[in-house]
């Protein structure tokens, strides 16, 4: 066995897998319902895969979006091809089929923390001409330093995501509080409404096991002027970080504004905690919004939007989430596949996708439109939010960095270690997985 | 060998190679990798022998990861067969309804694990959920360190122990009704009839209940990936899911295999150590 090749050995696996990723692909795409079939590429034509995740809403107004781009560019088919359910299983799905280096999709929608991963890996087409460094300026500044990695565009950012304050205006005003801006602030009016109202949590965020907890905490400690990696150096375990972790722990254990579910929580269940009128603050990604407001919710016309607050003497921080398209590098259509992209991208096409189906632009003109903010009043607010949204650390080993987060969080949180030696045990695990490259 | 065994041997072929293809072929390509410093992002692939091993030793997590392993098999493991027992004596019983009781029984075990994992995710919330409400109490079932491990033993008892009635109901119907008479003639107790007779006619029975389940929970990994995620603090990971991050969230190819290789040669050696006495079960049932 020592004698044997190691390449001969991994190709017949590398072909079986990626033959067998489009037959499973293909399989839940005839298993899942509302799949819209375009026509078959005619003489000439080119098709063009475009592998994205669920689209929130109504699908038929994005199905009309991909049809308006067929109509504009009559020598291109686009396939749509939905990819799994979760984020998790979405990046296996890429990285099993890349590495076998499947040119069975053209287009990937991907997560903004995957980018330089897959950029360092040269699965992803550098797309620094499709935008040129005069037209960066027009979209936020954090998701395009998320997709540039070693000086080089690899994604064009397609919408956003920040971690925002939900409020509940009602209560504030009943009890005379304004919209906290110090995270002290919020701990004295989240307590002072909890106490007074029957069955009601102060502030409730995601603290389970996960990414999103790392989503969290980097609020916490951007606002308190820490962060992660600072010019190349570890410094997770700073002071600033250290008080930062431990106000977390506070809003549990100290002052009891968070309740102790907050540390099994995600996203939908502080949504639903909120939405149904038993929480005064929340901290989550702006899509609640559009669910609050529906008839029939129990806190419509209730709910005011902030940034976070922050800790004195520092400015307020928000975890940019989102998505960003790319080109597969082994693509066989990639000017094509290119024209896709800059439509999606595009000013009308952002403006459409916000209207119908609520993704938030990354171009920030349109934080302007009138036609936009008129439909969606909050948009306004949203830009300031979108300015200060800050990358998760931007390098290719993000996922690896997050592995070692999440549980030292998790455990600074849930009191099994202290939040100095969670945080220094950090440090040294990141430490050594920036080392792994020479 | 002589000239018939090695014709029989040809017709072995085709089974041979089957075998090979599904079973020893990723097994040995999975200790090959293991062998490698192999990360897919950076396009890293280099033979570094032993290396991935050593750092296993001196990797805590890993450690931690084993401890949770088996103290997640060893307890619902044990839990499950005492209760499984209990349940399939009594249901053996001669009563009305004892088909529609059997089909209830075996309800937990019908759903799939995802899905019963959601509901106890449910069932389990600190704040709605329904443990809670029935206890009077407010526990974090499963954001406390304490807790978290013990609820997902407590769900997976709750699903698999209709699977250790099913067997072993099986195996109570084995025993000749002959046996009972007899000792009822003879005036044994309830308890004597179950200890010198009923325990060891079931013998093997139990040791293929207990081969299945301790296979079964020392894998553990759909349950707990949705229950908890591993977490809080790493308190709920198992093996399997500590190999899955590794392999599939971070990617590290070498290490993951590693990791995944450690988990088949112990499921390999508490197979060899339950077949031994397996064997030792029938033998002794066969003659007592």
């Amino acid at each position: 066995m020592a004698q044997a090749n190691p390449l001969a050995a991994r190709s017949p696996v590398r072909t079986l897998l990626t033959r067998l990723a489009p037959t499973l692909a293909f399989c839940l795409l005839v298993l899942l319902p509302g799949c819209q079939g375009h026509d078959g590429p005619r003489q000439g034509q080119v098709t063009v895969v475009f592998k994205h995740g669920k689209i929130a809403g109504d699908p038929e107004s994005f199905a009309r979006l991909i049809a308006r781009f067929e109509d504009l560019n009559p020598d291109i088919r686009v396939k749509d091809e939905p990819l799994p359910a979760t984020t998790d299983e979405q990046h296996q799905f890429y990285a099993i089929n890349m590495e076998g280096e499947s040119s069975d999709f053209d287009v990937l929608s991907m997560d903004v923390v995957w980018v330089p991963e897959f950029a360092r890996a040269g699965w992803l087409r550098n797309l620094s001409d499709v935008l040129p460094p005069a037209r960066r300026d027009s979209f936020f500044s954090a998701p395009m330093t998320a997709v540039t990695y070693g000086g080089n565009v690899y994604a064009i950012p397609w919408y956003i995501d920040a971690g925002v304050l939900y409020y509940r205006k009602d209560l504030l005003e009943k009890y005379g509080f304004a919209p906290p801006t110090t995270w002290l602030k919020l701990v004295r009016a989240a307590s002072h409404i909890a106490k007074m109202e029957p069955d009601m949590y102060g502030f409730v965020w995601q603290g389970k096991q996960y990414e999103g907890l790392v989503c969290n905490v980097l609020e916490y400690m951007w606002g308190n002027g820490g962060d992660v990696i600072q010019a190349g150096d570890v410094v997770i375990d700073s002071p600033q970080n250290r008080e930062a972790l431990d106000f977390m722990k506070d809003l549990i254990f100290r002052y009891e504004v968070s309740p102790a579910l907050v540390t099994t929580s995600i996203e939908e269940t502080t949504r639903h905690i909120f939405g149904n009128g038993r929480a005064v603050f929340m901290r989550n990604w702006p899509y609640a919004w559009t669910i609050f407001e529906r008839p029939g919710s129990p806190v419509r016309g209730k709910v005011g939007v902030a940034m976070l607050p922050r800790f004195p003497g520092h400015e307020t921080a928000s975890t940019l989430g989102g998505w960003q398209l790319g080109v597969n590098a082994y693509s066989e259509h990639p000017k094509e596949a290119e024209r896709l992209i800059e439509f999606l991208t595009s000013y009308e096409s952002q403006k459409t996708l916000a209207l119908t189906v609520g993704y938030k632009p990354t171009l920030k003109s349109l934080y302007a439109d009138p036609e936009l903010r008129g439909a969606q009043p909050f948009m306004a607010g949203l830009y300031e939010i979108m300015e200060h949204a800050r990358p998760r650390p931007v390098t290719p080993y993000y996922m690896m960095i997050s592995q070692v987060m999440q549980p030292e969080f998790s455990a600074a949180l849930a009191g099994v270690k202290d939040t100095e030696e969670a945080l220094a045990s950090a440090r040294r695990q990141i430490q050594f997985i920036l080392r792994t490259e020479d | 060998m002589n000239l018939t065994a090695l014709r029989n041997f040809k017709f072995l072929i085709p089974a041979l190679a089957a075998l090979s293809l599904v079973t020893v072929y990723p097994i040995v390509y999975v200790l090959w990798l293991s062998l490698h410093r192999k990360l897919l992002i950076f396009d890293i692939s280099k033979l570094v022998w032993l290396e991935n091993y050593r750092f296993l030793l001196v990797d805590t997590r890993y450690w931690n990861a084993l401890k949770n392993t088996a103290y997640f098999t060893g307890v619902s493991v044990i839990l499950e067969l005492l209760l499984g027992l209990g349940i399939a004596v009594l249901l053996n019983r001669v009563f009305a309804g004892k088909g529609v009781v059997r089909s209830l029984v075996l309800v937990p075990w019908a759903i799939p694990t995802v899905v019963s994992a959601k509901m106890w995710e449910w069932l389990y919330n600190p704040d709605f959920g329904f443990l809670n409400y029935l206890l009077g109490t407010s526990i974090n079932w499963l954001g406390s360190p304490f807790w978290a491990l013990n609820a997902a033993i407590f769900m997976d008892v709750w699903k698999t122990t209709p699977f250790v009635v099913i067997l072993l109901t099986a195996g109570l119907q084995t025993i000749p009704k002959e046996l009972y008479e007899a000792a009822r003639v003879d005036a044994a107790s309830a308890w004597q009839i179950f200890r010198r007779i009923t325990l060891p006619l079931l013998k093997p029975t139990i040791l293929v209940v207990l081969i299945f389940r301790t296979l079964d929970a020392f894998r553990v990994f759909d349950s707990i990936y949705v229950l908890t995620g591993g977490g809080p603090a790493n308190t709920t990971e198992t093996l399997s899911i500590y190999a899955y991050k590794v392999l599939f969230q971070t990617l590290q190819f070498g290490y993951g295999s590693a990791i995944a290789l450690t988990v088949f040669l112990l499921v390999g050696m508490i197979t060899v150590f339950y077949v031994r006495l397996l064997r030792g079960g029938i033998e002794k049932a066969a003659c007592p």
